[in-house]
């Protein structure tokens, strides 16, 4: 009678688990290379249409088209722009500019 | 084999609590005996023994074990001596609660980094020896005393050491596990082992098996007496 | 060969000592796990989205130029493209028809765009986004109705859907033909929503809009880069909040992780003695913790890494669905293309295993101070 030993239980565990992390990542790779043509899909609509934002959230001006929204935005969309909870909240309008005027 | 000369163990050095647990013990300590160390308690035979069994580095003196001098050896070189030359047995058998009678006994050798089949089977035997083998599996919290007794005996034997250390061992058991404590450990000196006790009780000191006993009072040795 | 076998023997009782507390231990792990999984799916879920915006966007267009009245974005004349075509450098201006209708029906907002390069756009059809189609159960043939500015309404009929695979992109997005926008919103020829152009020479980006700007005072050019950099932006942010919103969570495990690990207990005190006293050395007894630490640790990140990629790609996020919408009536729905690189998880690894690893050994300092001989005192 020889019970299986605890550490070897741990070990195996350990071993399967940090395989299937390794392996994670091997399909997180490949996955990426064998969805080339779901992103040149997405790129050729970018272009087509010219658009310039990704549809994350559509619930306010400025969390459609963050890009392209100026400063003000979030006042005119709604005049608390809390509202617009939880995208007014996590995604605040962005202007820069970084071009030179001369 | 064992020698102390002018051992003084001082507590707290320094401090207002300090005290000297031993002061200027010289002893000699054969091999192949049992060897109790008498006293009341507080009287340092506990504090003795731990220096003995390098547990415990005097304050001053010299400790040789074996022909060696330890007393200057760092933890690690203490440690393993403790590992290999000495199998301990303490007042509550200190046993790991918890875990099984087996692993228990199998502790000791865990650093040694046997083949841990080997270890299991001398395990098994020391327990099968002892007449516990049935109880291998369970947790030592549910074992009586008698068991646990004797599990921690099986663990002290594990490493096989050549002396066995025993602290006020029977403080907590009745006569008859009284009785047959001190059976295997005179069996354990007939198979050629030094046995140490400390122990103030009468059971033990009278016992004929002894061949040294060492009377201890307030640190100081108060007489030694040859029983062979 | 001995040290593999003393290890083994190590784990042996570091493992027995945890399964001694196994109802506390097992609780830590699922808190521990659940911790790694959010920090995890909030990791991949950016980086793949992040990902995903910086090469679908790199194909739109190269300058989008504004113009702005009084701080707001007003509809560009013709005279702006003309303007522009006339800078050196520009190619392929074309003013942009783009907007927001709000279905107040089913309270949505769609966003509407004008396309008249698209051969299959005929007059009267639109091509509608998928979530959109979603939203309103339509069908390719299926009219719909505009309420135009005028108060009459307009109807249109369905001509295509775009593919499942474009949602990230134009989920909402209904495609019409140039006459039947400015039919819906009443807007006169000549005018646009935006400009777009293109740059001959990429490096000379920010000197044309520099150019733009200079030209045409009120107008705002914005630069694809800028594009790409307000979604890096965003994302980071949007992840930092997410982890500052978990922050309180976090904490309170540190706290309890910080007990458990860095506390000794009368019970694990004990055993440290004993173990001492029966011949181990104080390294190791600080394996054991250690093994004890990084059992705990290593399981919860292992399962908490597995977990969140089966979260996030697999069952589409369906934990942070409710935090995303919002009030969003239309919500895209996509399939996300995995982006989790070695980096990531060894950063996880550094944030969640190893400090909850290094925890356990503080209190050793405490243990190794334990001498042998206490083991005699208990």
């Amino acid at each position: 009678m020889m019970k299986t030993r605890k550490s070897d239980i741990f070990l195996v565990v350990l071993a399967v688990g940090m395989y299937l992390v390794i392996h994670l990542l091997l399909h997180s790779y490949f996955s990426f290379r064998n969805n080339g043509s779901q992103i040149s899909e997405r790129r050729s609509l970018v272009e087509k249409y010219g658009l310039s934002d990704l549809c994350l959230f559509t619930d306010s001006q400025y969390s459609r088209n963050p890009a392209l929204t100026d400063l003000s935005a979030p006042f005119q969309d709604h005049p608390v722009s809390l509202e617009h909870f939880p995208s007014g909240m996590l995604m605040p309008p962005v202007g820069r500019r970084t071009y030179d005027l001369d | 084999m064992i020698e102390l000369r002018n051992v003084t163990k001082v507590f707290n050095k320094g401090r207002s609590n300090e005290f000297t647990a031993i002061e200027d013990v010289s002893l000699s300590i054969g091999a192949r005996r049992l060897t109790v160390l008498k006293g009341p308690s507080g009287s340092g035979k506990t504090t003795a023994l731990s220096i003995i069994g390098a547990m415990a580095k005097p304050t001053s003196g010299r400790v040789e074990v074996f022909g060696r001098e330890i007393t200057s050896l760092p933890e690690r070189f203490l440690s393993r001596i403790r590992r290999e030359h000495f199998g301990f047995i303490f007042q509550n058998f200190n046993l790991i609660k918890g875990i099984s009678a087996l692993e228990n006994v199998m502790i000791p050798a865990y650093p040694c980094g046997e083949n841990h089949g080997v270890l299991r089977n001398r395990a098994m035997g020391l327990l099968e020896l002892f007449n516990v083998s049935g109880k291998a599996d369970s947790m030592v919290n549910w074992l009586s005393g008698g068991e646990m007794q004797r599990v921690a005996i099986a663990r002290a034997l594990i490493n096989n050491p050549q002396v066995i250390v025993a602290d006020e061992p029977t403080a907590h058991l009745d006569t008859k596990l009284s009785r047959e404590f001190m059976g295997i450990m005179a069996q354990l000196v007939r198979d050629g082992r030094t046995v140490m006790i400390a122990s103030h009780d009468p059971l033990i000191c009278d016992s004929e098996d002894i061949g040294m006993v060492v009377s201890f009072r307030d640190g100081r040795i108060e007489g030694v007496q040859e029983n062979r | 060969m001995i040290w593999i076998e003393k290890q083994r023997n190590i784990i042996d009782l570091a493992l027995s000592s945890l399964l001694r507390k196994s109802g506390k231990n097992l609780a830590l792990v699922i808190i521990y796990t659940a911790i790694v999984f959010i920090l995890a799916s909030v990791v991949f879920f950016i980086s793949s989205l992040k990902r995903e915006a910086a090469l679908v966007l790199e194909a739109s267009p190269e300058i989008v130029v504004q113009k702005l009245v009084a701080g707001r974005q007003a509809l560009a004349p013709e005279s702006y493209i003309d303007a522009m075509r006339g800078l050196r450098g520009t190619a392929n201006v074309r003013g942009r028809l783009w907007g927001h209708y709000f279905d107040s029906t089913v309270g949505a907002n769609y966003t509407i765009m004008a396309c008249d390069d698209d051969a299959q756009l005929a007059a009267g059809t639109i091509t509608i986004g998928r979530g959109m189609a979603r939203t309103l159960s339509l069908k390719k043939g299926d009219s719909m109705k505009f309420d135009a500015y005028d108060g009459t309404s307009v109807d249109f009929k369905v001509g295509e859907i775009l593919p499942y695979r474009s949602e990230l992109v134009a989920s909402d997005l209904i495609l019409l033909r140039s006459d039947g926008f400015r039919r819906i919103f009443g807007m006169e020829e000549g005018s646009y929503s935006d400009v777009t152009l293109q740059v001959a020479n990429r490096k000379e980006m920010a000197t044309v809009a520099g150019k733009i700007k200079k030209l045409l005072p009120d107008s705002r050019p914005i630069l694809r880069d800028e594009v790409l950099r307000t979604y890096e932006a965003i994302f980071d942010w949007r992840g930092g909040l997410l982890i500052v919103i978990l922050c309180g969570a976090v904490l309170a495990f540190i706290i309890f992780a910080w007990d458990k690990a860095s506390g000794l207990s009368f019970e694990e005190r004990r055993e440290i003695c004993i173990l001492k006293a029966v011949g181990w050395d104080t390294s190791e007894v600080m394996a054991m913790k250690l093994w004890e630490g990084a059992v705990i640790s290593l399981l919860s990140f292992i399962f908490g890494i597995i977990g969140a990629y089966l979260h996030v790609f697999y069952t589409s996020y369906f934990l942070f669905g409710p935090v995303l919408k919002g009030w969003s009536v239309l919500y895209p729905s996509y399939q996300l293309i995995p982006a989790v690189d070695p980096y990531q998880l060894a950063a996880l690894f550094f944030l969640t295993v190893v400090p909850y690893t290094a925890a356990t050994l503080i209190p050793l300092w405490g243990a190794a101070s334990i001498d042998p001989d206490e083991g005699m005192r208990l």
